[in-house]
């Protein structure tokens, strides 16, 4: 693997809001996703694979969970003498939290001055990709830009346009503007929320940034100096799912009950780490039916299911009926429960004989925890 | 210092399970959808507090050596004790292969002598059981004794195969014979003995002595302690355990999980197994797939039908196969239209489209012709080929035609 010298900050709770449901009691990096993963999984695991080794994770609130899952950073080959995972809390000199990514990076920018590498990757976790982190490193070094941005080319839909960086680009792949929030409709080139830039350029920046009393980065950096700054972008083709909105979360994981969809985010050459749970093999009792499911380890079923995505743990009892839901961890269905469009968070208990049920559009949502 | 460390055998062939331990040592087979079966008496140990364990290897050491690597899966690597593994070794005066299960463990005292240990446990890598190694060791401290063995009530009728051990009202052990004839009990050793250490330690010395002895723990070291009257106890276990030496009971042993009223458990959470896996995505069950009374892991994709099966991670089974009453190890492909049926299917195996692995027994004519079918690591069993029931198809194969 060729080392590219880059390191890789996180923001873990960039983009909370759009998901107040999931975000109550966790950070957007920890939402869980497909089954066995949290969002941080793909960005962590994309940048382990480019060689990336020293890795800052910034947290603002609702932590726990992060770094319950994240821990010494084992699973992603992130525990190292050198480098490896550091976790950045908020610290007494960065106030209560923080404010935008300027404040955030002003932080913990001693642990940037301090890094050796020469690029940093800048990444948020809502955007679930496959992003191949070493081409957008090699880009970024040969096309001489100051910051490459990885976008997609999508439709825009009205969750993301409440959440969205738009660029419009030259035919050489420079930015020539930067939207926030685009309003527009129709096929738009949509930011990953995945960056590089120069390390020591970035600590100059966030510096001068900072002092200056400005918040956003790509609001109040980048959009205002598109003329003198090489910003360009990087397109990525892939798989990808957004975390706009809770149903777009809900769709997100239906769209992994497609077998080649399935593959594409996960290619046998670029496995997706997460912490290990040590479930047994899934159980299919004698008597269960089960069709067009996803299913994670550790789980029995003994009732019928049918175009779900069961996460790690989760109990289906005999007779239960489950169509069209997304269990998360430890979800416990009693026997003859019957359930339709129905999201559970952790360790939630149905029941036996309860019925729920939403719709296609709009999905009954169970809080972790909660026993119906 | 620690109270009590393990040692685990791990050096066996496995001659009996042929194509499947060709060149795998007969713990690291995999069994149970995602395990091997040494992550049993590992696991145990953990559970049971035991943080020391020595494995010793002998046999095709090199897949067993990198699953064990530095423990980590199992809780194992610690600053003080951990999981070590102790092949033969070359000394001063020579080297020597393990000559005996008593030669391994004399061969690697200095490495017990690190830890200064009261007790010394020694496991097997060839069985699949849930054992809290901790409440023998209360009895053996209880029971004062020198040697405490673990053991099995059998049905009378099979007890001839293991070795029979007779007890008094108190426990303790009055007689030992190995694979009797006529057997006079039906407490069956399960090759799981505590040892105070300073005892044992004396009796492999004097093992070693006798040029005569076969060094073997069964055949010498324990007839040997009994002679001398020492106290030796047996622990009675009750719960489930199986010996996986043969491609019958390797094939048993899996299928026991699938049934519910079977008390080997590997969902309890309290008593967890632990194991080195990949981490691969969920696995994915297609709108036209049946699968019932199925073990299914990580990473495996169904579109056909499995039912009375287990299946390991990245098995592929594609439309319109078929997977019944079989082990079907990583890495398999199953195309579509292949049959596949008590049978097992050892990594990578290709089954290509059309193709027939095994029978069922209700099709036999002659019944002694039936067995479980077993198809070597790697092998491609081609478009339309049968493979027999019984057969034993060697990883040497590579293709049948």
């Amino acid at each position: 693997m060729v080392n590219l010298n880059a390191m890789g900050i996180i923001f873990a709770n960039m983009h909370d809001s759009v998901i107040p449901e999931l975000t109550d009691h966790r950070t957007m990096a920890s939402v869980p996703f497909a089954g066995r993963y949290r969002l941080i999984d793909f960005v962590l695991s994309g940048m382990t694979q480019a060689g990336v080794q020293n890795v800052g994770v910034i947290v603002k609130s609702n932590y726990q969970s992060l770094l319950d899952h994240l821990g010494s950073g084992r699973e992603w080959d992130l525990a190292r003498k050198r480098g490896g995972l550091t976790i950045f809390p908020p610290s007494a000199d960065s106030g209560y939290g923080y404010h935008g990514r300027i404040g955030a990076l002003k932080g913990i920018l001693p642990y940037i001055e301090d890094a050796k590498e020469k690029y940093v990757v800048l990444a948020d976790c809502d955007a679930v990709c496959d992003l191949d982190y070493t081409a957008l490193i090699e880009r970024h070094i040969s096309s001489g830009a100051e910051v490459t941005i990885a976008y997609a080319k999508e439709k825009m839909t009205p969750a993301l346009a409440k959440n969205n960086v738009s660029l419009l680009l030259a035919p050489s792949g420079r930015v020539r503007e930067l939207l926030i929030n685009d309003p527009q409709t129709g096929k738009r080139n949509l930011s990953m929320g995945i960056m590089v830039i120069g390390r020591e350029q970035l600590v100059d920046i966030v510096r001068t940034g900072y002092a200056r009393g400005m918040v956003k980065f790509e609001q109040d950096i980048l959009a205002k100096n598109l003329d003198t700054m090489k910003v360009y972008g990087f397109e990525y083709t892939g798989y990808r799912s957004r975390i706009a909105d809770m149903s777009s979360y809900f769709e997100a994981n239906m769209q992994l009950l497609y077998l080649e969809n399935l593959n594409r985010l996960f290619p046998e050459e670029r496995p997706v780490y997460t912490k290990v749970r040590d479930e047994a093999p899934v159980r299919y009792a004698l008597g269960c039916k089960v069709k067009n499911c996803t299913v994670a380890d550790g789980c029995i079923i003994e009732g019928e299911v049918e175009n779900c995505v069961i996460f790690r743990g989760v109990h289906i009892g005999k007779g239960a009926v489950v169509k069209n839901c997304v269990l998360m961890q430890d979800t416990q269905v009693g026997p003859g429960v019957r359930m339709d469009y129905v999201i559970t968070d952790k360790d939630v208990q149905i029941s036996e004989g309860q019925y729920l049920g939403g719709t296609k559009n709009f999905q009954v949502f169970v809080k972790k925890g909660t026993t119906v | 210092m620690k109270e009590c460390i393990a040692m685990l055998l791990a050096g066996g062939q496995g001659s009996r399970l042929y194509a499947l331990t060709q060149k795998l040592a007969k713990p690291a087979v995999p069994f149970g959808g995602k395990y091997r079966i040494i992550d049993f008496p590992l696991s145990n140990c953990v559970n049971s507090g035991i943080d020391t364990v020595g494995i010793l290897t002998q046999y095709q050491p090199l897949e067993l050596n990198e699953y064990i690597g530095n423990g980590q899966p199992w809780d194992l690597d610690r600053l003080y004790g951990g999981v070590h593994v102790l092949p033969p070794y070359q000394k001063a005066s020579g080297s020597d292969w393990y000559k005996g299960t008593a030669n391994a463990i004399y061969q690697n005292i200095n490495f017990i002598e690190r830890y200064d240990p009261e007790y010394v446990l020694i496991l097997s890598g060839d069985h699949i059981y849930k054992m809290d190694y901790s409440k023998m060791l209360a009895y053996h401290k209880q029971q004062n004794a020198d040697c405490t063995i673990a053991v099995l009530e059998v049905p009378w009728e099979e007890a001839s195969r293991f070795g029979i051990m007779t007890a008094d009202e108190n426990g303790v052990i009055t007689k030992f014979q190995e694979k009797p004839k006529e057997p006079e009990s039906n407490l069956a050793s399960m090759g799981i003995y505590i040892f105070t250490w300073k005892k044992l330690r004396e009796y492999l010395e004097r093992d070693e002595a006798d040029k005569s002895s076969d060094n073997d723990f069964g055949k010498n070291v324990i007839p040997a302690m009994l002679g001398d009257h020492q106290r030796m106890c047996a622990y009675p276990f009750e719960g489930y355990w199986k010996d996986v030496g043969t491609i019958d009971s390797l094939w048993e042993a899996n299928m026991d999980l699938l049934n519910p009223n079977v008390p080997l458990d590997v969902w309890d959470e309290s008593w967890k197994i632990y194991s080195r896996t990949a981490g691969q995505p969920p696995h994915h069950i297609a709108p036209m797939a049946h699968v019932e009374n199925a073990m299914i892991t990580e990473g495996c994709e169904v579109e056909g039908e499995v039912d009375f099966s287990v299946l390991f991670s990245n098995v592929k089974v594609h439309p319109g196969a078929v997977v019944r009453d079989s082990i079907v190890m990583p890495g398999c492909v199953i195309e579509e239209g292949a049959q596949v049926h008590y049978a097992i299917l050892a990594e990578n195996v290709v089954v290509k489209k059309g193709a027939i692995v095994g029978a069922r027994p209700e099709h036999m004519e002659d019944m002694s012709k039936w067995g479980v079918a077993v198809v070597g690591a790697g092998v491609t069993i081609g478009a339309g080929a049968k493979v027999g029931p019984k057969a034993m198809i060697s990883e040497d194969v590579k293709e049948v035609l």
